[in-house]
């Protein structure tokens, strides 16, 4: 790329002796876009030659080894010479190096630099975090709104922040002078604000400072400069995956145009998709791992190389980012207390922990050899950012790699190696002169070249380092407040050893044979077993009986008193989801439930906890069609991907009645129920459409290899599915009327309910739902919250028990799943049902319902051993689980659980201590907590 | 004419009222089932009803000529449970606004009175009683965080109008305690943008909640002036809010206050105690933190739900259920309340959750019969199985805390008491619709 340092203002002429006529052509140009009403500039600092010597300096070249005494030549801005034994040019202007340390310029790897119109907001750190508020997207004024992928929603990708880049920007002097000469600068509005753009933070025009225009495509997950679709990371997630498709498709599709338009239909120009038919990698959002391991499989999808920006919790993720090799550019503002905060809060685990081993996440990447950068990021000021690698250095990253991070590191992320990053012949005369080592606490960084030219750095004398209490810093020098010996009791305890991280999640025990024995077992398809065992092995039931033989290698669990049954599958959950509702379009087949699955959440935990192995993770109802569903085995530790239960069909959620007609903000079609069957049906019809357009390229395919395929259309795609009877279908319905609508579309295009979810009124059309062949999924008890479910009655599940629908009893809710056997025994009350149907109700029923029958559901021989040790009858207020087995692995104790509990709060107040050491009489809270573990043991039962 | 005979006869003459209601009533008697006092040990034997009021119980109490015997044999007799904190009669649909009637617009409505708004037909009344509740305390809510939003009313679960179903109008006062809230609202964690959304500074939050309570504090101050002028004869307008109020300062009526966070139970009973307020503390999530504090000052607690979410991400997962035990441990009085409508009638479950964490199953059930209306001053004549009490009676297969159990007869204000309801005539209904077969 052109790379002008030319500046041909009159205060400039400094740049313009020894130029080229090369560059005029450039110099036209600028002079035509000159600034036409301000007054010409005077200079305010002095002028100098652009050709210098730095000699005598102590020169940290980042690319090899240190030069303890040298000379560093700069020409034309470049760097023309480096050495020990240089000679300085005649033409040159020598600055005295005696006792300076120069190093390559510091990269800034993410910013807005240039881009003022954010000041004071910084670019936002990683994180997609939550969906949208549900209400914040009604259309405000002025933002355009957008009813699908193909309004572009956010989308600037032709946009670059090389384009209108305001050298004005009074940030680019403050970063300078923190020592920074270039800075990657990021557009940051929308979905695809645009191209991110390498920039030098020199003072001429804004163009003489851009050294790559077109670095990456940044990604926001989270926007509101358009109201509508997507408006949750539902959305987002199927967003910028439909555009990269489009953009492939749209690729191909040029390309045949161009080779020979003869005969062809012209194609649509989309200077959306223009710019991606080269794609470039994707700067991606992520700050843990859940976050990162969701970039990573994304931007794969997407089939671009990702750069991730956030990272402050990927030590969290290191192995997962070694293994992929994609680079991570890390914000340096390390999570820290607020200041001003509530002195009674409890802070959750992962937040005191982020504020504890975040600056330990550079070192530890660079430990397993992954590529970082640095970027100021939500620091208050860029000055701050040296002290923040401090920290990183104090927490083991050593300070040469932390350098590099900041340099050659950046620039090899950034592919610009080959011109920055380094003092090396030939490279951009990019240079820190410090006066002492760089990262030491007090030094002062007294000169910054950029481009070839030396600004002088501007210190205020009463400029006291502007510091915060965080990780590592300890306590400022003056403390003075009440409680100064218990700061210092901190601070020394700041540089120990880190606060070790008690194991808060995964499976209590791994044992390739259990043997549990002497409980009664409650096999659903094969009675009840008095006094029986089980035996587990490899994850499997291998028997179940009476008097079974211990194998020699076996566990053994002595259930005596105990019941024990099949894992409780919930058909119907929400929870492990950082998104519900794509709720802008009344068709949202396009998004996936497993784009956004929270493994973190510790609703997890509390489900296993009340016997839950297996759940249904359905997107939300305010959709005729809503998104595609996660089965997910609750595999408490998992990734994302481990989480999802192998094997289970697919599946996707439909919604009717209440909740989809609602009145929205802009109107949405349907308004009615009338409204609701025919999105479903027009959605049909377009899914036949685009199933005939795929078969007919496969005809086509046949004779010409190099038939151009159908767009991929995720919605019409997952549509498709349905018709092909591939994924399964489970809708939201209460009424009877519209149950019974629904069933007849489906057999109007040939498929079959898996399951009516909720159908609170099922027990009036139970023999059509039968005759259909879909399964039931209802609530035990619910009713009367709206007017759908006014004639909801707990009867329900029981009456279309007897008229031979497969009944299930769902949640629906964090809470109620955790005691979904005492909804199951509701049946026996309201219905009569047995306690074996009662039971059903919760295991084997639902695995039908989600044709994982096969795997889960009831105790025999060959199935999961997912279990559960209950001491007091299920079926009654006395049932608790004792232990929760997934796969044969034990996810819950209730014994090992307080062990666990014990280890969290000790690690908690560890860290509390720690990182709130002026907290006033903090130990109250932790004495609080104590308390509780003191009585936990007395109801010990 | 209401407000002020209630203000000045107070609960007694209403429960007379109440009585009268039932004196035409026919004489009832449940021979043969093992009663369960609550107060004192279960015996097998008889009890009879007449005008209202348990005439008689024990093991050789004798049936009266005339009574009507309702053969117990094999079953149990239990007090009829009591919702301690719900919505009955003033809602419908909760998503239907116009069938909602809880909550009135302004903070201060301390004259107004649930009962006013209890619709004797709702749909909910059959339903819950169904399952054994035969009498709640309705609450009314809304208003700011800092607040009296209204007056709850203790009434029977059957009645052809409020004045039959009437137990205490005026039962507790509501009041809104303002929480100290650094978090206004939320996007979880702080991804960037230079810390958490949504947080504001805690001298802010605290700024905010002394303002609150201030407001507070004027209000009873107030109620306190006007009561003295006003017995001091001086002619000064009658106002409503007022009159209510000194009800409350005068030690008449409870103050009932929904906090669920130590730090909210502490700030409030430190209130109550300088006001000279009498407090029953409702919800108490996190009562068990602060369980020697309320059973040093003897505050009652109505807990509910218990089947619920522990309040921090890292909390054991059964805080919720193990709190009634540790109150209960602690010396605590306590009951349980669902604070619902639609959901009054899984009462049972609320109180059933603590039994395996460590709640005894007699305390459960004392806290779901006696205990409440020990707290609200008509434990001499409601909760139990005693002679001269109220008869609110339930007859079962088992325990009315176990879900299984079927409720067998229904006796609410001495008056056996239709089972049916909209639920069960839907049941009945459809389950009478004639097979369809799979060809038609």
């Amino acid at each position: 790329m052109s790379r002008s340092i030319m500046d041909l203002r009159p205060r400039s002429g400094r740049w313009g002796r020894g130029r080229t006529a090369a560059w005029l052509a450039t110099a036209a140009a600028t002079l035509a876009l000159a600034a036409p009403a301000a007054a010409q500039e005077q200079p305010t600092w002095p002028t100098l030659p652009p050709n210098f010597a730095i000699s005598g300096a102590r020169i940290v070249p980042v690319s090899g080894p240190v030069i303890e005494r040298g000379t560093i030549v700069v020409r034309e801005g470049v760097i023309a010479a480096v050495g020990a034994n240089v000679s300085v040019p005649a033409d040159a202007w020598v600055i005295d190096g005696a006792g300076l340390t120069v190093y390559p310029g510091l990269i800034d790897a993410f910013t807005t630099l240039g881009h003022p119109e954010r000041r004071g907001a910084q670019p936002a750190a990683g994180g997609p975090g939550g969906g949208f508020g549900a209400g914040g997207m009604a259309a405000a004024s002025g933002r355009s709104h957008s009813w699908g992928p193909e309004d572009r929603p956010g989308t600037f990708t032709w946009r670059t922040a090389a384009d209108g880049l305001d050298a004005g920007d009074d940030r680019i002097t403050r970063w300078r002078e923190a020592g920074f000469t270039t800075a990657l600068s990021t557009l940051s509005e929308g979905i695809f604000p645009g191209q991110a753009s390498l920039i030098n933070l020199g003072d001429g025009r804004s163009r003489a400072l851009v050294v790559e225009p077109y670095v990456a495509q940044r990604i926001n997950l989270r926007d509101r400069s358009y109201s509508g679709y997507p408006g949750a990371l539902l959305g987002s997630f199927a967003y910028i995956k439909q555009l990269y498709f489009d953009a492939q498709h749209y690729h191909q599709v040029w390309t045949a145009y161009e080779r020979d338009p003869r005969g062809k239909t012209r194609p649509e120009y989309d200077p959306t998709l223009e710019p991606l038919r080269t794609p470039k990698p994707v700067l991606f959002p992520a700050t843990d791992r859940k976050e990162i391991v969701r970039a990573i499989k994304t931007a794969g999808e997407m089939g671009v190389p990702v750069i991730i920006y956030g990272g402050q919790r990927a030590y969290e993720a290191v192995d997962v980012l070694s293994a992929s090799r994609a680079p991570i550019l890390i914000d340096l503002n390390w999570p820290k207390p607020n200041r001003d905060g509530d002195p009674e809060a409890e802070y959750d685990l992962a937040t005191l922990r982020s504020w504890e081993h975040s600056p330990s996440t550079p070192a530890k990447l660079h430990q397993a050899g992954v590529r970082f950068a640095f970027y100021t990021g939500g620091l208050r000021t860029p000055s701050e950012a040296r002290a923040a690698v401090r920290a990183a250095i104090e927490a083991g990253l050593p300070a040469d790699a932390a350098l590099r991070a900041m340099t050659l590191g950046a620039a090899e992320i950034l592919g610009v190696a080959n011109r920055m990053g380094s003092i090396e012949v030939g490279k951009i005369a990019n240079l820190v002169i410090a006066d002492g080592d760089l990262f030491a606490e007090g030094t002062k960084i007294r000169k910054v070249i950029v481009d070839g030219r030396p600004f002088d750095v501007f210190e205020p004398s009463s400029r006291t380092p502007a510091r915060r209490v965080s990780a590592g810093e300890g306590q400022g020098a003056r403390g003075g407040q009440g409680g100064e010996a218990r700061q210092g009791d901190a601070r020394t305890e700041d540089k120990a050893a880190p606060v070790a991280m008690a194991q808060d999640r995964g499976p209590y025990r791994d044992d390739p044979v259990t043997l549990i024995r002497n409980a009664t077992i409650l096999t659903v398809t094969n009675g009840v077993i008095e006094g029986g065992d089980v035996l587990i092995r490899n994850g499997k039931i291998a028997a179940v009986g009476r008097g079974l033989d211990a194998p020699r290698n076996a566990t053994v669990v002595d259930a005596a008193g105990m019941y024990v049954t099949p894992g409780i599958i919930d058909a119907h959950s929400h929870i492990a989801a950082d998104a519900i509702n794509e709720g802008s379009v009344a068709v949202s087949a396009m998004t996936g439930m497993k784009d956004v699955i929270d493994p973190n959440a510790i609703a997890i935990y509390r489900a296993l906890a009340g016997g839950v192995t297996t759940i249904n993770l359905l997107h939300g109802s305010a959709n005729p069609i809503g998104g595609r569903n996660a089965v997910l085995k609750l595999r408490w530790g998992a990734d994302a991907d481990g989480l999802i239960f192998e094997g289970a069909p697919e599946g996707i959620k439909f919604a009717l009645g209440e909740n989809t007609k609602r009145d929205r903000n802009p109107p949405r079609y349907p308004n009615s129920r009338m409204g609701v069957q025919d999105v479903i049906r027009q959605a049909f019809i377009e899914a036949q459409q685009y199933m005939k357009e795929w078969e007919d390229y496969e005809q086509r395919r046949r004779r010409d290899k190099n038939a151009i395929p159908p767009r991929r259309d995720l919605k019409l795609e997952t549509l498709a599915q349905i018709l092909r009877g591939e994924r399964l279908v489970h809708a939201h319905s209460y009424r009877s009327d519209e149950i019974l609508q629904l069933m007849r579309v489906a057999e109007e295009f040939g498929f079959r309910l898996a399951t009516l979810q909720h159908v609170l009124e099922g027990y009036k059309v139970a023999d059509e739902i039968a005759a259909h062949g879909a399964g039931a999924s209802t609530f035990s008890d619910w009713w009367a919250y709206k007017v759908e479910a006014y004639d909801a009655i707990p009867y329900n599940a029981a009456l279309m028990t007897e008229r031979g629908v497969v009944v299930s009893i769902n949640s629906d809710d964090a809470e109620e799943m955790r005691h979904l056997n005492q909804e199951a025994a509701k049946t026996m009350k309201w219905g009569g049902l047995s306690e074996t149907e009662a039971l059903k109700l919760v295991t084997l029923n639902p695995a039908i319902q989600l044709r994982i029958q096969d795997r889960v559901g009831s105790i025999e021989v060959g199935k999961d051993a997912d279990l559960v040790v209950w001491k007091g009858h299920p079926l009654s207020m006395e049932g608790v689980p004792q232990k929760v087995y997934i796969d044969g692995k034990l996810y819950f104790d209730i014994e090992l659980d307080r062990e666990r509990q014990a280890a969290i709060r000790a690690e908690k107040e560890a860290l509390m201590r720690k990182h709130l050491p002026g907290r006033g009489g903090d130990t109250r809270v932790v004495t609080e907590a104590a308390a509780g573990a003191v009585s936990d043991q007395e109801v010990e039962r | 004419m209401r407000a002020l005979r209630s203000s000045i006869l107070g609960a007694a003459a209403l429960l007379l009222g109440a009585a009268a209601a039932a004196s035409a009533q026919e004489t009832l008697a449940i021979r043969g089932g093992t009663v369960h006092p609550v107060t004192g040990p279960s015996y097998v034997g008889t009890v009879v009803i007449q005008g209202g009021r348990i005439v008689a119980a024990g093991p050789n109490a004798t049936v009266p000529a005339g009574a009507r015997v309702i053969d117990a044999t094999g079953l149990h007799v239990y007090p009829g449970l009591f919702d301690a904190g719900s919505q009955l009669g003033l809602t419908e649909i909760g998503q239907v606004a116009v069938t909602n009637d809880m909550r009135e617009l302004g903070s201060f409505n301390p004259h107004l009175q649930a009962r006013t708004a209890v619709h004797p037909a709702s749909e909910h009344i059959p339903v819950t009683r169904a399952n054994g509740i035969t009498h709640t305390l309705s609450l009314p809510s809304g208003g700011g965080s800092g607040g009296f939003p209204g007056q709850g009313s203790a009434f029977h679960l059957a009645g052809w109008t409020i004045e039959e179903m009437d137990i205490l109008p005026s039962a507790v006062m509501v009041m809104n305690w303002p929480t100290i809230r650094t978090r206004t609202f939320g996007f979880g964690f702080g991804f960037g943008f230079g810390g958490a959304g949504g947080e504001r500074s805690f001298r802010e939050a605290m700024e905010e909640y002394e303002r609150a309570v201030h407001q507070l504090e004027s209000w009873l101050d107030a109620a306190r002036d006007y009561d003295r002028a006003v017995r001091g004869g001086a002619r000064i307008p009658r106002d409503l809010r007022l009159e209510a109020l000194a009800r409350v300062t005068r030690g008449e009526m409870p103050v009932l206050a929904r906090v669920e966070t130590a730090r909210d139970i502490r700030n409030v009973v430190e209130f109550a105690e300088k006001q000279g307020l009498k407090l029953i503390v409702a919800g108490a999530a996190e009562g068990y933190q602060v369980a020697d504090l309320l059973a040093e000052k003897g505050i009652p607690v109505i807990l509910g739900p218990t089947q619920a979410l522990p309040l921090g991400t890292d909390r054991p997962y059964d805080e919720r259920f193990t709190n009634p035990g540790k109150l209960h441990a602690a010396g605590v009085k306590i009951a349980f309340a669902t604070f619902n409508s639609a959901y009054s009638r899984s009462l049972p479950y609320e109180a059933a959750q603590a039994i395996p964490f460590g709640l005894p199953r007699e305390e459960a059930l004392r806290a779901v019969t006696i205990n409440a209306a020990e707290m609200l001053g008509i434990g001499d004549k409601l909760g139990s199985i005693e002679v001269g009490k109220i008869a609110n009676l339930i007859v079962t297969d088992g325990d009315p805390l176990e879900i299984t159990t079927q409720i067998r007869h229904l006796i609410i204000n001495g008056q056996e008491t239709d089972m049916r309801n909209r639920h069960l005539d839907l049941y009945e209904k459809y389950r009478s619709r004639p097979a369809r077969t799979a060809t038609e």
